[in-house]
């Protein structure tokens, strides 16, 4: 079968690195995202915009991964926020409080604006 | 069986949920369930999957998975059934305030979204062994 991986670039937009995440976002994803994580972290970065894929399958062990960044940033006085996902999973992220935590854009644009 | 039900069996493994899921999704198009609410039936078919695999079966390769719908009064059955013994602790709600300041684990997401999600829930052991979750959706809920 497959090996589940995710592709993460990192580009820099003013103030806010943008992690764009391909790929779903499950229990797999943990160490990609880590690293990641501290790849940006160490360049010390203090905006984290994560773009994850609109058709994204995202499942509990994907919400556990991504918490775990939040919690890390949040350790870092970081501002993290999210865009790109379903209307689907902005609902389930509202259910699970990632919200309370990340704020979601609708669009990178809109994020860049408002995180600038 | 009727042509009202479907059934899928499952190889132990994640990944394979995305089977089980596509199923319910087209299932539930074609007796008419909203389209916001198939994206519904799919977590809770994925979430039900994965636990199915990974606490009921404890990843055991050689155990298998069955996911299968109806829909019957108005209503979509799904049973997710595994080889395991089932439930004896609920995980709490994940308090993801607690998560946050690595004060508890995070677990407990999967069972927190089906019972979010669905209009029914039960656990249940099998007579001959096993353990099934049943969830239910109103096709107008």
């Amino acid at each position: 079968m497959q090996q589940h991986s995710n592709e993460i670039n990192l580009e820099q937009h003013g103030a806010v690195t943008l992690f764009s995440i391909k790929g779903d976002i499950t229990s797999f994803s943990e160490p990609f995202l880590s690293e990641a994580y501290q790849s940006a972290s160490t360049q010390g970065v203090d905006k984290i915009l994560l773009k994850i894929d609109k058709e994204a399958y995202i499942n509990s062990g994907g919400i556990a991964a991504l918490i775990q960044i939040l919690a890390q940033s949040k350790r870092n006085n970081q501002n993290i926020a999210i865009t790109g996902v379903s209307d689907h999973f902005k609902k389930i992220f509202g259910m699970v409080g990632i919200t309370r935590f990340a704020d979601i854009h609708e669009t990178v644009e809109n994020a860049l604006e408002v995180m600038s | 069986m009727n042509d009202r039900t479907i059934e899928v069996n499952l190889v132990n493994q994640l990944g394979y949920e995305r089977i089980a899921m596509a199923c319910s999704a087209s299932f539930a198009r074609l007796m008419g369930l909203p389209p916001e609410r198939i994206e519904d039936l799919k977590t809770m078919v994925s979430e039900a999957a994965i636990n199915a695999m990974e606490h009921g079966n404890k990843g055991r390769p050689d155990a298998r998975v069955t996911v299968s719908l109806n829909c019957q009064d108005n209503t979509i059955n799904v049973t997710v059934s595994d080889e395991g013994d089932g439930i004896t602790n609920f995980p709490p709600k994940p308090d993801i305030e607690k998560i946050i300041e690595d004060l508890e684990s995070p677990v407990g997401f999967g069972l927190f979204l089906i019972k979010q999600l669905a209009d029914q829930v039960e656990f249940n052991k099998e007579a001959n062994g096993g353990h099934v979750v049943k969830m239910a959706i109103k096709m107008n809920s």
